[in-house]
């Protein structure tokens, strides 16, 4: 047999299992699908990916959105189709299952988790490379935040590869330490939570000036592109992927930059629930949630945590977060970690009661404008499975 | 009375979310009506000798070992604890405050020696997940946290155990967890531990203020109790066997269905 024969019909066998499992509701079936191309065919993601140009976006927070901005920014300024894996699956089989569904495209745009860039970098020999940022999360999968900065480094040694970076996460900037091609950007330096000392070589890192310094040398080169207005954590990545789309030839001038900086797209989907509109925050570990609190204007505001294994299995990263300004609001704690995030909260004097789930909580909250946050399975429960409700606005701003 | 709480190096030692041990103390210790005051120590500060109760949390390893450093430098904690102070460690803090473990190229370097605890990096995978334990003190129930750890820790022939490990790894040395000795206390439990274990939060003020008044916390309860119940649901369909445990006042003689 042909090697392009079986993988077709890898492909084929892929997509009906995906399909099959879809029809007797057992999810998506994607990364079902995708485990059966893997069988079939090993190598199917280096053969899918073969000629073309392939841009990776990996980080810790950011990655779906900004992988769906960057296909928006290249359809409309590259003027080309991007083939890319739309509902955030970023393991391999996850990415496999997009690529052999998806129409082949010159370009994609893939988005990865964080642990599987080396083997995908290898797998795709992607153009461009994104690194978004670097934090704690899922630590009971990945131990440390900087043992993935040190796979990164091993795995950016050479000059075949353009990364786009933020430097001003020296975790990023470490990575990215030993490739030959880097797009520095800056946005005028910021504290990191996770970066008390060096991710190079351990010492206490130098952050009086408000941005890290070391002497061993991190974070003495100079960056490429500077952007010197403060932004939140959805516009840097926005400036990130503007970036990647330029080196995919797309023509973006300064203004079209700036227009597409004001329309970042962020985490926070709207629903209408018997006429409420809740608008709702993903957000899945400590500095995606102090993002969300920053963004809490409303009295009337519901956290739902769980801990199943996408969204940490450990809950202690609660503790990490000051919920001081939750303080004098109503607050209902849901998911299946409510007491979790209940007590928690209550150590900081908020006024809290737990509810079983979303249904019960909004209960408390008859009336007028909610805000929720919630972590990644809790999310996806509140948008399918226990309201049963239409999504009417997410994603995109 | 005021006490005082010495949270050290959070910044390195805060992965985990340990810090909120600190924050633990401080409202159960308000709620009857002790003073409280907690002091933050940044890498560089001194740590004050003559604080009530100090506590280190877990850390990665390029920063435990930087922590260890500076701890051994400026001497402060080992001077207080040896005047009887009170520590309470977590992981990597309760790894700093043994006589010995693994340093940057996996040589053995010696820690604090506060207690006599002997940390090694087994060629296993990490241990990580939930973990249950039967106290060895009299008065605790089960404890219960989640464990994030390279190392296993030897207890020296004359260190008691905070508890023997029902489920998970702990210690990883003859099914111990942590160590209790004197009003030293470590352990491996994250959640942070005296968050879901109030009744350890509790023996942690006792060490520093002497007995103190009972104090129920509706969510504190709540949470610890919803934590043991689904880890542990032989607390429930064995109670005796615990009791004989406590009262004899070791575990290791316990026998588990």
């Amino acid at each position: 047999m042909t090697s392009s024969l079986r993988l077709k019909i890898a492909c084929a066998l892929g997509n009906t299992a995906g399909s099959l499992s879809r029809h007797l509701n057992r999810g998506r079936g994607e990364t079902l699908a995708g485990r059966v191309i893997l069988a079939i065919y090993p190598n199917a993601i280096s053969e899918l990916t073969k000629n073309r140009d392939v841009v990776l976006i990996s980080g810790t927070n950011g990655k779906t959105t900004s992988t769906s901005n960057l296909v928006g920014i290249l359809t409309k300024f590259a003027g080309e189709g991007v083939s890319t894996s739309r509902s955030g699956a970023n393991m391999p089989a996850g990415i496999v299952t997009a690529l052999a569904q998806e129409p082949r495209h010159r370009l994609a745009a893939i988005e990865c988790d964080e642990m599987y860039l080396p083997s995908m970098y290898r797998a795709i020999s992607p153009s461009v490379v994104v690194l978004l940022n670097l934090s704690r999360d899922q630590l009971h999968r990945t131990g440390e935040v900087r043992k993935i900065a040190q796979l990164w480094q091993e795995t950016f040694t050479k000059d075949d590869v353009t990364l786009v970076i933020d430097r001003d996460d020296p975790f990023v900037e470490y990575a990215a330490s030993q490739a030959g091609h880097v797009i520095r950007v800056s946005f005028g330096g910021r504290r990191h939570s996770d970066g008390a000392t060096c991710p190079q070589c351990s010492k206490i890192l130098d952050w009086s000036t408000g941005n890290y310094a070391c002497s061993c040398g991190l974070g003495s080169k100079l960056a490429d592109v500077r952007s010197d207005k403060k932004l939140n954590g959805p516009e840097r990545n926005t400036v990130l992927v503007t970036e990647a789309a330029r080196l995919m030839g797309a023509e973006i001038s300064a203004a079209d930059a700036q227009e597409l900086l004001d329309n970042s797209p962020d985490r926070v989907s709207q629903f209408d629930v018997d006429g409420r509109m809740i608008s709702t925050h993903l957000a899945k570990n400590p500095e995606s949630w102090r993002e969300a609190l920053a963004g809490i204007s409303a009295q009337q505001v519901i956290l739902s945590v769980n801990a199943r294994g996408i969204d940490g299995r450990d809950t202690s990263w609660l503790w990490d977060i000051d919920f001081a300004s939750l303080q004098g609001k109503k607050v209902v704690c849901t998911g299946e970690r409510r007491l979790d995030v209940a007590y928690r909260i209550k150590v900081q004097d908020c006024d809290v009661v737990v509810a079983a789930d979303i249904a019960q909580a909004l209960t408390y909250f008859p009336t007028g404008v909610v805000q929720a946050i919630a972590s990644y399975t809790a999310f996806q429960d509140l948008a399918a499975r226990e309201l049963g409700i239409i999504k009417v606005q997410g994603g995109q701003k | 009375m005021t006490l005082t709480i010495v949270r050290i190096y959070h910044d390195l030692l805060g992965t985990y979310g340990d810090q909120g041990n600190a924050e633990v103390l401080c409202h159960r210790a308000r709620a009857r009506g002790i003073e409280v005051e907690l002091v933050e120590v940044t890498p560089g500060e001194p740590i004050p000798r003559s604080a009530d109760i100090y506590l280190l949390g877990g850390g990665e390893d390029g920063p435990q070992l930087a922590a260890l450093e500076m701890l051994r430098t400026d001497g402060g904690l080992k001077y207080a604890a040896a005047g009887g102070a009170t520590v309470f460690a977590v992981c990597a803090g309760f790894q700093i405050i043994g006589e010995s473990l693994p340093g940057s190229g996996g040589e053995t370097i010696s820690g604090l020696g506060l207690v006599d605890a002997h940390t090694h990096y087994p060629k296993s995978k990490r241990s990580v997940g939930e973990l249950v334990i039967a106290p060895t003190r009299g008065g605790l129930p089960i404890l219960t946290g989640f464990e994030n750890h390279q190392g296993f820790t030897k207890l020296g022939s004359e260190m008691p155990a905070l508890g023997r490990t029902l489920s998970g790894v702990g210690n990883g040395f003859y099914a111990t967890e942590g160590v209790w000795h004197g009003n030293v206390i470590g352990t491996y439990l994250h959640g942070p531990a005296l968050a879901r274990n109030p009744e350890l939060a509790d023996s942690v003020l006792q060490c520093a203020a002497g007995p103190i008044a009972k104090f129920d916390d509706e969510f504190a309860t709540a949470f610890a109790q919803e934590r043991r119940q689904t880890l542990w649901s032989h607390e429930k369909t064995h109670p005796i066997v615990l009791g004989v445990g406590f009262s004899r006042g070791r575990a290791s003689g316990l026998q588990f269905p």
